[in-house]
C-alpha cells in the first residue's frame, strides 16, 4: 500500500485525510476507517476467531489510533502504525481472557516424534491444488490460540520474528519453532479435513 | 539424514538455510518433499487471507458515536449512508456538538458555581424530587414518517409504537434540558447521547430490521 | 438430511401435499459445522429457545402453525442462517413458528423476534438477542457477549458470568440475578432495572435510566466502588467509605463511596427515577 491511496471515485488522498482528521473532519475519520478496516478486522478475526470479539477489537483499534492523530507525524506509513495498534490491542484482549498469546513448551497432542508418517490409505496428494482460500481460513481458525497468534502474525500479516518476539514478549526462536509447529498443524487439518469432505462425498468448495 | 533428522532441520530450512544433506534426502524422500512442498504452500498462501472480511455497519456507527462523544469530532452529523438513511435525518437531534457549543454559550447566564459541601461524598439529598409535568410533544416529520411506517401494524401495536416514540422524545427533551442547565456535566452529555441512541433502537425495531441482515 | 454442501441460499418448501390449512407442521433440520459456528434465526411470531448440545452440531426443530409461513434456512461454511418466512395471509397466529435449537457450547448466536420469548442456556459463545415486544431470558450463560435490544420486552439474566453484557431496554423491565462482569451495562428509558448480585469480577457496571427506578440489592461483603445519581430519590443501605464524586453535582440527589477493598465500579445513573441500593 502507498501513502497517496486514492481509492476509486474519492476525492481524498489519505495524507489529506489524515490532516483533516486531526482537525476534527467526519468524512475523513471515516475515510480512514474504510480503507483500512478490511485488514483491521480480518486481523482481529484471525487472531481471536470470533466475529463479535473481532468488531468490538476493531473499534477499539480505531478509537485508539483516532485519539492520537494529532501526533501521526508521517515518520511511518499510517498503516503500519494502526497495524502495530491493531495487534496490541488484540493481543492485549487475549492477555485479559487468559487465553495464550504464544505457547512456550508445548507438544501438539498426539504427535510423537515426526510427523511424516505414511498412514495406511492416507491420500499422498499434495495440498497445493486440492485446497482453496476457504478451507485454509477455516483451518487456521480451528488451531488453538498461540499457534494461531504466531502463524497470522508471521504468515498472514507479514511480520519477521524479531518483531513478533518483541510483540508477544517471547523468544525470537520460540517465535520461530511455534511458527513451524503451527505450520504443521495447519496441515494436519487441511488434510483431515480433505479426506473426510472425500469420505463423504463432498467437494468442500463453493 | 533420515526423515526424523530432516524435519528437526525443517524450521531453519525453511529460514534459508540449506545444506547437501537436505537437498540429498529430498531427492530421495517423496514423503518429506510433500511435507516441504505443502508447508511451503501454506505460507505463501496465508496472506491471501490479510483483508478477507468485511465488519458489520454498527462497527464504524458505534465508532462514530465515540469519537462524537469524545470531541475528537467537530463537525455536525451528515447523514448516514445506510439502508435506513430516510430515517435518520433528525433535524432537531443531530446537533449534538453544535447545540453542545451554542448551550456553551447559553450556559454560561445559567452557570452558577458551586457551593462548599456541593462535593459531599455520602448520601446527599439536596433536592426533592418533583414529578415532571409531561406536555405532549410534538411529533416532528421524521416520527411522522415511522408512525406512517407502523401504521399497518395491529392497533394495539401501533399505540405501543407512539408510546415509546413519545418515551424515547422525552427522554431526548429531559437530557437537552440537564445538558443546557450544565453544559460541563459530561455524565448529562452521556445521557444525551444515550436518549438518541434509544431513538435509533426505536426506528430499527420499528422497522424490523434484522440482525441477520448486517 | 442436509447436506451442507452449498453456500447458495435455498429455500426449504413446507407445504405438503394433504395438510390441512392451520394444521401444525413440525420440521427437524441437522447441520454439520466446526468451531464457532455462527447461527442466526429471524422469527416475526413465535418464540425461539436455544441451548447448548454437542459440539459439530446444530439440531433444529421448527413448528409452523400453519401453511402460511415457511423457514428458509442457508449454510454458508460456518454460519447457518434461519428465517421464518411469511406468505400472503400470513397473521401473528397463522405466522407462527416456534424454533427449538440446539447450537454448539461455543456458538455465536443472533436471535430476533417479534413478539415471541427468546431464551438462550448454557451458551459460552456470544449472544445478540433483538425484539420490539419479544421477552428475553438468557440462563446459565458465561464468557461471550450478550447484546440485547427491545422495546417493551422484559429481559431476565440469571446465573451470566464473566460475561460483556449490553442490554438496552425501552420500557421493558430489566432484571438481572447472579450477573457479573467484567462488563454490565443496562440502558433503559422507563423499564426497572433490578440487579440481583455480588457485583464481582472485578468487572464495570453500569445502570442508566430515564425514569425507570434502579433497585440493586448486593452483600455486605460486595467490594464497590459506587456512585449514584439522580434528580428522583436515591438512598443507599450500606455505610459507604467516602470517596470524591467525579461529578458536580446540582440539582440532583446522589451518593458515593465505597465498600471494601472496592474491585468493581457501580455507577447507578437515572434521570429522574429512584435509585436504592439495598444490601441483602
Amino acid at each position: 500500500m502507498t501513502d497517496a491511496k486514492r481509492p476509486q471515485g474519492d476525492k481524498l488522498t489519505e495524507a489529506e485525510a489524515i490532516e483533516r482528521a486531526k482537525q476534527g473532519d467526519a468524512e475523513a475519520f471515516q475515510f480512514l476507517y474504510n480503507l483500512h478496516k478490511r485488514r483491521v478486522y480480518s486481523l482481529c478475526l484471525r487472531m481471536t476467531g470470533n466475529t463479535a470479539a473481532a468488531e468490538d477489537l476493531t473499534q477499539e483499534a480505531f478509537l485508539q489510533l483516532f485519539r492520537k492523530i494529532a501526533t501521526f507525524r508521517g515518520e511511518s506509513a499510517f498503516s503500519t502504525w494502526l497495524h502495530r495498534m491493531s495487534v496490541n490491542v488484540v493481543l492485549m484482549q487475549l492477555r485479559k481472557k487468559g487465553l495464550q498469546v504464544v505457547p512456550i513448551d508445548e507438544t501438539m497432542e498426539g504427535e510423537g516424534e515426526g510427523t511424516v508418517r505414511k498412514e495406511p490409505g492416507a491420500p499422498d496428494e499434495r495440498l497445493a491444488g486440492s485446497i482453496d482460500r476457504l478451507q485454509l481460513q477455516r483451518a487456521v481458525d480451528e488451531l488453538p490460540p498461540g499457534y494461531r497468534t504466531i502463524f497470522v502474525l508471521h504468515d498472514v500479516e507479514g511480520y519477521e520474528h524479531n518483531e513478533i518476539a518483541d510483540l508477544v514478549g517471547c523468544s525470537i526462536g520460540n517465535s520461530k519453532s511455534q511458527l513451524h509447529k503451527a505450520r504443521i498443524k495447519l496441515r494436519e487439518l487441511l488434510r483431515t479435513n480433505r479426506a473426510e469432505k472425500a469420505g463423504t462425498g463432498k467437494t468442500g468448495k463453493r | 539424514m533420515n526423515c526424523l533428522q530432516f524435519e528437526r532441520g525443517l524450521p531453519d530450512y525453511l529460514e534459508g538455510s540449506h545444506t547437501s544433506e537436505h537437498q540429498a534426502h529430498l531427492n530421495s524422500c517423496s514423503s518429506c518433499s510433500d511435507l516441504l512442498a505443502d508447508l511451503n504452500f501454506i505460507s505463501s498462501q496465508a496472506s491471501s487471507l490479510q483483508a478477507l472480511d468485511e465488519p458489520s455497519p454498527k462497527v464504524w456507527n458505534q465508532l462514530e458515536a465515540s469519537l462524537r462523544r469524545e470531541g475528537l469530532i467537530r463537525q455536525p452529523l451528515v447523514s448516514r449512508p445506510s439502508l435506513v438513511d430516510f430515517f435518520f435525518r433528525w433535524r432537531s437531534a443531530w446537533l449534538v456538538p453544535v447545540a453542545a457549543a451554542l448551550i456553551v454559550v447559553v450556559g454560561i447566564k445559567l452557570y452558577h458555581p458551586p457551593k462548599a459541601g456541593d462535593n459531599a461524598p455520602i448520601a446527599k439529598q439536596t433536592a426533592p424530587s418533583k414529578p415532571a409535568v409531561r406536555t405532549p410533544l410534538p411529533v416532528s416529520d421524521e416520527d411522522r414518517d415511522i408512525l406512517s411506517r407502523v401504521a399497518s401494524r395491529p392497533p394495539a401495536q401501533q399505540a405501543s409504537y407512539r408510546a415509546d416514540l413519545d418515551a424515547a422524545n422525552s427522554f431526548i427533551r429531559d437530557a437537552e434540558e440537564s445538558v443546557k442547565s450544565d453544559p460541563n456535566d459530561v455524565y448529562m452529555q452521556q445521557m444525551l447521547v444515550d436518549a438518541y441512541q434509544q431513538k435509533q433502537m426505536l426506528y430499527d425495531l420499528a422497522v424490523d430490521r434484522s440482525l441477520g441482515e448486517q | 438430511m442436509y447436506t451442507g454442501k452449498y453456500a447458495a441460499r435455498f429455500i426449504v418448501v413446507l407445504m405438503l401435499a394433504g395438510v390441512a390449512l392451520g394444521a401444525t407442521v413440525r420440521k427437524d433440520l441437522t447441520f454439520k459445522v466446526g468451531k464457532h459456528p455462527a447461527v442466526s434465526i429471524n422469527n416475526q411470531y413465535g418464540p425461539i429457545s436455544v441451548t447448548a448440545g454437542a459440539p459439530h452440531r446444530v439440531v433444529v426443530t421448527a413448528i409452523l402453525h400453519s401453511d402460511r409461513v415457511e423457514v428458509d434456512r442457508s449454510q454458508s461454511r460456518n454460519r447457518i442462517g434461519l428465517m421464518s418466512h411469511l406468505l400472503a395471509g400470513a397473521d401473528v397466529n397463522s405466522g407462527v413458528v416456534e424454533y427449538v435449537v440446539q447450537v454448539p457450547p461455543d456458538a455465536s448466536v443472533t436471535l430476533h423476534s417479534g413478539n415471541g420469548t427468546i431464551r438462550a442456556e448454557k451458551l459460552h459463545g456470544d449472544v445478540a438477542m433483538e425484539g420490539a415486544n419479544a421477552a428475553m431470558e438468557v440462563l446459565d450463560c458465561a464468557d461471550g457477549h450478550l447484546h440485547i435490544r427491545t422495546l417493551n420486552g422484559k429481559v431476565s439474566l440469571t446465573n451470566v458470568r464473566n460475561g460483556h453484557i449490553e442490554v438496552n431496554s425501552m420500557a421493558g423491565d430489566v432484571v438481572l440475578t447472579g450477573v457479573s462482569g467484567p462488563f454490565v451495562q443496562v440502558d433503559s428509558n422507563t423499564g426497572k432495572i433490578q440487579y440481583d448480585g455480588d457485583f464481582g469480577a472485578e468487572g464495570e457496571y453500569a445502570f442508566s435510566s430515564h425514569t425507570g427506578n434502579i433497585e440493586a440489592v448486593a452483600p455486605s461483603s460486595a467490594s464497590i466502588e459506587v456512585y449514584a445519581r439522580s434528580s428522583g430519590p436515591v438512598q443507599s443501605d450500606f455505610s459507604l467509605d467516602p470517596k470524591h464524586a467525579p461529578f458536580l453535582v446540582r440539582g440532583a440527589n446522589s451518593f458515593s463511596g465505597t465498600l471494601n477493598k472496592a474491585a468493581s465500579s457501580v455507577k447507578l445513573f437515572s434521570l429522574s427515577g429512584k435509585i436504592h441500593l439495598k444490601k441483602r
